[in-house]
């Protein structure tokens, strides 16, 4: 399985109000970043080199799994999608 | 969009959906607000369906009725390496005959099965309906507010099954601000497609029977655990780590996934099939210890959200939990309707019978197996040491043989030490 191709295997309904927000301040001041690797869909990307933390809500699996790590509370907002948007899973 | 209910149940999962059922069939006008397009659209799980002494109550024939899959006559554990497993199967021959001790399904058909059984009893069910917050009135809860379709519900009670992170409890004050990553597990599964036959002849089955395997040594370390089960033409593969284990140790959950997936033992049982899904969710793994409070003033926590879910190692049950504690809140609403007393004293009958009821009974009973998992030789040297004990056993080379416990004690001091076997076993023990 290739994460990169989450869009292929899993379906969602974008909403471009994204469910989660970050205040990057924090992460860039975070020592653990936890986030990064716990992540099962791979929303949170940290780059070394510009000292950024990327986070793309798009293929989120709405598990929670970031809003528990997360030992700094970087999220201006943490909540479910609106009704009707995100993942929708068929088979699991 | 504003309407009063009698009742309002947040999210339509197996806590929700039998809430709301038990007390549509006793009269009460209730909404079940889904924020899924339909209800099990968001839920995923990782293993088997077991006995539901709550919904059989209702249904007497609940196994015919409901959405099932293949019902589980097999049951597997296997100990891991990179290159070497060693399993025990149990196949009993009663688990073939109603009724089945457990079945394989797929959540956005039994979830989904259950909330219309809901409506059909008289239940209103709101998809597409985020819960965002309570509305009080004059210091009491009143309803709540939705997004996505937009607007309020009016009710004097609510019964939050939100879910594992359960926001709604969190806004009532009744569950922690913040979660201790250590309570808490995460599941990652594949939904592998594959002909029916191949299946029956890969795992040994007929007709509609079923296998389900576990894993422990499949996670390079991290504290977890892998699952494997049979539908009717598919596979469903997947890992679940302790959060607390996956975040310090740098991996993800992804690649783990894919390294047991390669693992050839695991590789040969899911060659020729086709990743159709990928999905995640948490796990409260907490235990007694990490139960919200489940009663306060116009308010109930069932399922997930109240963290009712009991992992012992062994066996991983919640949906049966769930199911039974959205059960009892309902009767505690009914309950508090004839009395027109929605205080948290007019709906402790919820807290008592939960008490009362295997849910809290079994939890209490597995209260120290959390802390007992938490032992990181479990999934790494256990398994390495249970391969190489059974790999020596079986190997004939014409070196002379050496005595089974010799060998045994051995293969022991190498892989966990003496000390750490006897405190181990004395802790599992007493866990379980």
């Amino acid at each position: 399985m290739n994460i990169d191709e989450i869009f292929d295997y899993t379906s969602f309904t974008i909403d471009r109000e994204p469910h989660i927000v970050l205040d990057y301040d924090i992460c860039t001041g975070c020592d653990n970043r936890g986030c990064v690797n716990s992540c099962p869909a791979r929303c949170y990307t940290w780059s070394e080199e510009e000292k950024k933390m990327t986070f793309v809500h798009d293929g989120c699996l709405e598990c929670g799994t970031c809003y528990v790590v997360c030992h700094r509370n970087a999220f201006t907002r943490w909540r479910y999608p609106r009704g009707g948007f995100g993942v929708a899973y068929r088979m699991t | 969009m504003s309407k009063t209910y009698q009742a309002i149940v947040i999210g339509a999962g197996p806590a929700g959906s039998s809430a709301a059922l038990v007390m549509a069939r006793a009269g009460l006008d209730v909404a079940l607000v889904e924020r899924g397009s339909f209800p099990g659209e968001k839920n995923m799980f990782g293993g088997v369906l077991h006995r539901m002494p709550a919904l059989e109550e209702i249904f007497p024939d609940f196994w015919d009725r409901a959405a099932l899959g293949r019902h589980i006559i097999k049951k597997g554990v296997t100990f891991m390496t990179d290159d070497s497993s060693f399993s025990t199967v149990i196949e009993a021959g009663n688990f073939d005959t109603p009724p089945f001790n457990g079945y394989s399904i797929f959540r956005p058909r039994f979830d989904n099965w259950l909330a219309q059984e809901a409506v059909k009893a008289g239940a209103t069910l709101i998809t597409r309906a985020t819960v965002d917050d309570l509305v009080y009135k004059d210091g009491k809860i009143a309803g709540v507010t939705i997004v996505g379709r937009q607007g309020e519900l009016r009710a004097p009670v609510v019964i939050a099954a939100d879910g594992v992170l359960s926001f709604i409890a969190k806004k009532a004050g009744l569950r922690q601000p913040t979660f201790d990553p250590s309570q808490m597990a995460v599941g990652v599964k594949g939904l592998i497609d594959m002909p029916r036959e191949m299946i029956n002849d890969r795992f040994g089955l007929v007709r509609e029977q079923g296998f389900a395997n576990e894993f422990v040594g499949c996670t390079a370390g991290v504290r977890g655990g892998g699952f494997l089960y049979t539908n009717y033409d598919s596979l469903s593969i997947g890992l679940v780590f302790h959060l607390a284990s996956l975040r310090t140790s740098g991996k993800t959950p992804y690649d783990l996934l894919n390294t047991f997936m390669e693992q050839p033992q695991v590789a040969k049982m899911i060659c020729g099939g086709k990743l159709q899904e990928y999905s995640a969710h948490l796990i409260p793994e907490g235990g007694y210890d990490m139960i919200p409070e489940l009663v306060g003033d116009g308010i109930l926590v069932t399922g997930d959200a109240a963290a009712l879910c009991n992992a012992t190692g062994l066996n991983l049950e919640g949906i049966n939990l769930a199911s039974q504690s959205g059960v009892i809140a309902g009767k505690a609403v009914i309950e508090a309707h004839q009395n027109k007393d929605f205080s948290k004293r007019g709906l402790s009958a919820y807290k008592t019978l939960l008490d009362e009821s295997y849910v809290i009974k079994d939890l209490k009973m597995s209260r120290k197996a959390p802390h007992m998992l938490h032992n990181d030789r479990i999934y790494n040297e256990y398994p390495e040491l249970m391969c190489s004990f059974m790999e020596s056993i079986y190997r004939i080379n014409g070196a002379p043989r050496e005595n089974l416990t010799k060998l045994f004690l051995k293969s022991a001091k190498e892989k966990v030490g003496l000390g750490n076997m006897l405190a181990d076993g004395f802790s599992a023990w007493r866990a379980l």
